[in-house]
Order: C-alpha cells, then sequence, then structure tokens
C-alpha cells in the first residue's frame, strides 16, 4: 500500500512537479520580458533626451521662474506649482468626499442599493477625460468665473488653478470611493461586531474602529488619485489657461489659484512639443517635464502599492 | 440640450486633435469599404482653419473612390509641418508658410507647398467689448496690448473693464501672422505671459463667454453674434475691415495664405486629393468656410 501524501501548498495534482520549459510557459517568460523592457526603453531614451537641459541650464532647470523658449530660458518651477496646486485642490474636495461616500454607501445603505451606487460611480471613471474637459469648458469655467465675481472677486477669466482643481476633483472622485470602499470591506466583521458588543453607536464604530483599521487602504486610495491627477493633460489643458510663469506671491495665495496657470501635463499637451522637436535644447528641456511627471507618477503609485500591501499584512 | 451635445461633438473634432472624421462612424468605417483604393491610409495633420474644407473633402473622397483618409489637428500648423517631416502623414495642413528654419529641420523632406485659398486673421472681442464702443484696433494699440502697457479697455475708448487677452499658441498659423503684421517677423515678438488658447473653436468659445475678453483668430470664425472681428487701422489712419473684397486686394494687413504640404511631388492617392481641392467643387469648399479661394485673388 502506497502511502498517502499531503500537497504542500501551490503544489498542484494535474500538472507534472518537474518545471518543464514549454510554451505556455516560455511565450509568458517573452511576454513579460517585453513590457519591462518597454519601460526600460521608454525610460533610457527620456533620460537620454533629457541630458543636453542640465548642461544648459543646470539646477535652475529645477529652479528658474522663467520659461521663455525663444530666448532659451527653461525654468520650470512654475509649473511644478501648477501641477502641486491643482492636484492639492482636486484631492482636498475628492479625498473627504469620496471617503464619505464610500462609509455612506458601505455601512447605511443595503447591499443591493451599494452595488448601483458604486456602478454609477465606476461609471464616471469611465467618462474619457476630453468630454471631462468639454464639460468643464461648457459649464465649470463659466461658473467658477461667475461665482468668483459674484464674490467680489476680479478674475481675468473662467480659466485658473482653482477650476482644473475643481474638475479634477470630479474626476479622481470615483478612484478614492471605489478603493475607499474596497478598504472599508476589508476591515473584518469581527471587529464591527465587538464595536457594537462594546455598545459604541453606528456613528462612534465608524468613527473610532472602521476609519482606522482601514486607515491605510484609504491612504493608498488617496495616493492612487493623486497619481491620476498628477498626470491628467487633456482636461486639465483645456481650463488651466495654460499661462507661463506665474510664480505666486506665496504658495497657494489666492489670487495665483484664481488665476491661469500651467502644469507639467498641459504644457506637454500643448503645441511646444511640435516647435521643440530638432532644438535638442528645447527638446530636452520638454523631454525633462515628462521624465519629471512620469518619476513623480511612479512614486506616488509604488507607495500607494507599498501601503496598501503593509496594510493587508496587518489585518 | 441638443445645443450642447452638438458643440461637444463639434468641439471634440475640432479642438481636442481627437479623430477628425467628420461624419463619425460612417467615415471611421470607410476603411473597410470594399474596392479600397489602397490598403494604407491617406494622413493629414495641421492646422484647424484648413483641416475645415479639408476634411469636408476627404468626407466627399471617401463616399464616392471609397479612400481610407484620416485627419487630425494635432498642434495646429506646426504639428502638420512636424508630422509631415516625421513622415508621419503624407499632407500637411499649413496656415502659415513654410520657414527656412523648418527646411533645415528636416533636410530630408522636399516640402511642397500647395497653394489651395487665403485666409484673414481678425483680432476678434467679446460682446462687452463691441457693445462698449470698441470697433477698431491701430498695430500701436495691438503691439501696446500684447506688451502690457495698456491693460484696461476705457485706455482704447470702452469701458471700465480689464483686457483679457487670449494668446493664440506659439506654432498656431494665425499667431504667426499676428506677429508678422505688428512686430514684421514672429522671432522679433516679445516674450509675454498670457493665458494662451489653441484650436479655433476652444478660441471662439472662451472670448466669447469672457468679459473683456480679445484674441486672434481666423476671420471665418468671427461670427458677428458671440465674438467680434475688430476693424484694423492701417497706418495711413484707413479702418479697414477683414471683408473679402479686401482681404482680395491684400489692403487687410493679417490676411495668409492656406497651404497643403506633401513631400515632394503629390503621386497616387496624395495627388487625388490636391487635385480635388485644386478643382471647381475642391475651391466651392475653400470658398463656402469663409476662406478667399485661388479665382478671388486680385494680387
Amino acid at each position: 500500500m502506497t502511502p498517502t501524501r499531503v500537497l504542500t501548498p501551490g503544489e498542484s495534482l494535474f500538472l507534472a512537479p518537474r518545471r518543464q520549459w514549454d510554451l505556455v510557459r516560455a511565450s509568458s517568460y517573452g511576454f513579460t520580458a517585453v513590457t519591462v523592457l518597454a519601460l526600460a526603453v521608454a525610460l533610457t531614451l527620456l533620460v537620454w533626451q533629457n541630458l543636453p537641459i542640465w548642461g544648459h541650464s543646470g539646477e535652475g532647470y529645477f529652479t528658474g521662474k522663467n520659461w521663455y523658449f525663444r530666448h532659451q530660458a527653461f525654468g520650470m518651477l512654475p509649473m511644478l506649482y501648477g501641477t502641486i496646486a491643482v492636484s492639492v485642490i482636486a484631492l482636498l474636495l475628492a479625498g473627504p468626499i469620496g471617503i464619505g461616500a464610500a462609509v455612506f454607501a458601505g455601512e447605511y445603505l443595503p447591499a443591493r442599493a451599494r452595488m448601483v451606487m458604486k456602478l454609477m460611480i465606476e461609471l464616471l471613471a469611465g467618462i474619457p477625460s476630453v468630454v471631462y474637459g468639454l464639460l468643464g469648458i461648457l459649464i465649470l469655467r463659466n461658473y467658477v468665473y461667475d461665482s468668483l465675481r459674484a464674490m467680489g472677486m476680479d478674475p481675468l477669466s473662467g480659466d485658473s488653478l482653482l477650476t482644473a482643481g475643481l474638475l479634477l476633483a470630479v474626476m479622481v472622485l470615483p478612484t478614492v470611493m471605489t478603493l475607499a470602499d474596497d478598504a472599508l470591506r476589508g476591515v473584518s466583521p469581527i471587529q464591527r461586531q465587538a464595536a457594537r458588543g462594546l455598545g459604541l453607536s453606528q456613528g462612534q464604530s465608524i468613527l473610532f474602529v472602521l476609519l482606522p483599521q482601514a486607515g491605510r487602504g484609504l491612504v493608498a486610495a488617496v495616493l492612487l488619485a493623486l497619481g491620476r491627477a498628477l498626470g491628467e493633460a487633456i482636461a486639465v489643458f483645456l481650463v488651466v489657461g495654460r499661462q507661463d510663469n506665474q510664480w505666486p506671491r506665496f504658495p497657494f495665495a489666492p489670487d495665483s489659484l484664481i488665476n491661469a496657470g500651467q502644469t507639467l501635463a498641459s504644457k506637454l499637451g500643448g503645441a511646444e512639443t511640435n516647435i521643440a522637436y530638432g532644438d535638442p535644447v528645447h527638446w530636452a528641456a520638454v523631454v525633462g517635464l515628462g521624465l519629471i511627471l512620469l518619476s513623480v507618477v511612479i512614486t506616488v503609485t509604488l507607495l500607494s502599492a507599498w501601503i496598501q500591501r503593509r496594510g493587508e499584512a496587518h489585518v | 440640450m441638443k445645443r450642447i451635445l452638438k458643440f461637444v461633438l463639434v468641439a471634440c473634432a475640432m479642438m481636442a486633435g481627437c479623430k477628425d472624421d467628420s461624419g463619425g462612424g460612417a467615415g471611421a468605417s470607410s476603411a473597410s469599404t470594399p474596392g479600397s483604393a489602397s490598403a494604407m491610409a491617406l494622413k493629414l495633420n495641421g492646422s484647424t482653419t484648413v483641416n475645415l474644407p479639408a476634411a469636408e473633402a476627404a468626407e466627399i473622397l471617401r463616399a464616392e473612390k471609397g479612400m481610407n483618409i484620416q485627419m487630425d489637428t494635432h498642434g495646429g500648423s506646426a504639428g502638420g509641418i512636424s508630422q509631415l517631416g516625421d513622415g508621419l502623414v503624407q499632407i500637411g495642413m499649413s496656415s502659415k508658410p513654410l520657414s527656412d528654419d523648418d527646411r533645415k529641420k528636416y533636410p530630408k523632406i522636399q516640402f511642397n507647398p500647395i497653394h489651395i485659398g487665403e485666409d484673414a486673421v481678425a483680432l476678434i472681442v467679446s460682446k462687452d467689448v463691441w457693445d462698449g464702443g470698441v470697433k477698431t484696433l491701430s498695430k500701436q494699440q495691438a503691439k501696446d496690448i500684447y506688451e502690457g502697457k495698456v491693460t484696461n479697455w476705457k485706455e482704447l475708448g470702452g469701458a471700465d473693464q480689464r483686457i483679457a487677452f487670449f494668446n493664440k499658441e506659439p506654432g498656431r498659423g494665425t499667431w504667426e501672422v499676428f506677429a508678422h503684421w505688428v512686430y514684421g517677423s514672429p522671432k522679433s515678438a516679445p516674450a509675454v505671459n498670457f493665458p494662451e488658447v489653441g484650436g479655433n473653436e476652444e478660441t471662439r468659445n472662451k472670448v466669447a463667454s469672457t468679459r473683456g475678453a480679445l484674441s486672434q483668430l481666423s476671420s471665418s470664425w468671427a461670427d458677428g453674434k458671440t465674438v467680434f472681428a475688430l476693424a484694423l487701422k492701417a497706418d495711413d489712419g484707413q479702418v479697414v475691415e477683414p471683408a473679402p473684397a479686401n482681404i482680395a486686394t491684400g489692403r487687410y494687413p493679417m490676411s495668409r495664405p492656406l497651404f497643403l504640404l506633401t513631400d515632394g511631388e503629390p503621386a497616387r492617392d496624395v495627388k487625388t486629393f490636391v487635385d480635388f481641392l485644386l478643382s471647381a467643387r475642391g475651391q466651392a469648399l475653400v470658398r463656402k468656410h469663409g476662406y478667399l479661394s485661388l479665382d478671388q485673388l486680385k494680387r
């Protein structure tokens, strides 16, 4: 009689235990290599084409406040400011609203209504960003313009960092809401029961048990939304005003927010990329904007994934 | 609501540089039309101004000859030139003459500009400025606004309202015509900071919805209802409106030729397209969109 053997986790009854180079395995390695190679080639190309600007502007490329390509002046600081400003406005709005909506859907709505609401919010995520941009032009920029004037302020037009931030808030809302919902779902039912068993009201158990327990997941959700906000080009392009060299008197000065500005992504979406080609320094300056945008988005995304994984390890 | 939807569709085609098939699905699906002349698509990119008659010509050629034509307006004229230079398209659309720099940038390409018509660039203002009494600008006044020396319409005889100037992006044919008129050449124009606008639809929409707004725009887009074309005061004090008669004789100073650009002599599909726009039917399309056809030019 042969002794029975217990399968170790991951071992399968149906596949031969010995690893073999069959077609499936080889092709899956191949496809993975293509993906990794594509990223590596893209990064190498960007870095290589970006080199001339450092010889030309040095650290002034980062710290310079003037960008006049006809005068070979390439300072990106105001664009960095614009990028950060619109993203912060977007997250300040979309963060609380998205998490609030997720709490409402998960804790107060019956399961079926929750699915309907989640579906509708995820539909928002499927709208192409150019459509958001056009709605921004048609509705939002006029609304911002009229509201600010009614409040006694004097914006030059409805194109502003604020308008772009508001539009981005709507665009990243589904990301925050869906991921926050997942994070809240991830909290063990035992925790909820224990909280209620200790006599906490539903409101208290959400505030003191659920939200802290899901904390990491919520931070990850907001970070992923930040990644999307940072990189959004077309929608921002249409409502941000695309005015270069708008350095504020102090960071987040209100007048800088209600006036036109420029972000890294909106600059890259503009006509200048067509002009830059052929002039190594100008081209390097434009490529550098893309490189920096890419690095920031990658960092934020990785950070989000890392926080989420650590969160899961704890639960 | 219908109006908004229509605008979204038009604006989507004009502004965002998304695939401009004008006819929507019908045009896009022509790739698989049986009897298609060639498997390779004829690709065009460039100026939103030239795109209007060209897109309509493409529509006709798709329907009548089963040609597979893809049109895009990414980057305006500079986009047309650079994409032709990079071999991404077979025909570039441009609303500005080629410069020596363009030729130098792409030494392998034998740029062949084909003149298809003429257009005027107007300085356009929003309704409140027009109603406030500003109807003409001189070159000096345009220059003062561009350099930020004049920032309120009351300094120009209008109402007390800040001037919201939207500058056309660099590389746009419209901007270069403006720079030629005010400064003699685009290179002499000073470096300035203004909010920038790109395509014609975007420009018209933003000027129409902003008080005290001013921008440069192809005169055929100035509808006289939401945005208004200012007359220009010539150096001799004469006021010239961007009317067809003044453009044809060259009295209106900011007019510009419209081009299709090819690499060398047009052949096959490229030739079919170019010949069609130069034919009587093609030239009628040029006129239909408010530009001057070649036979209207009296210079």
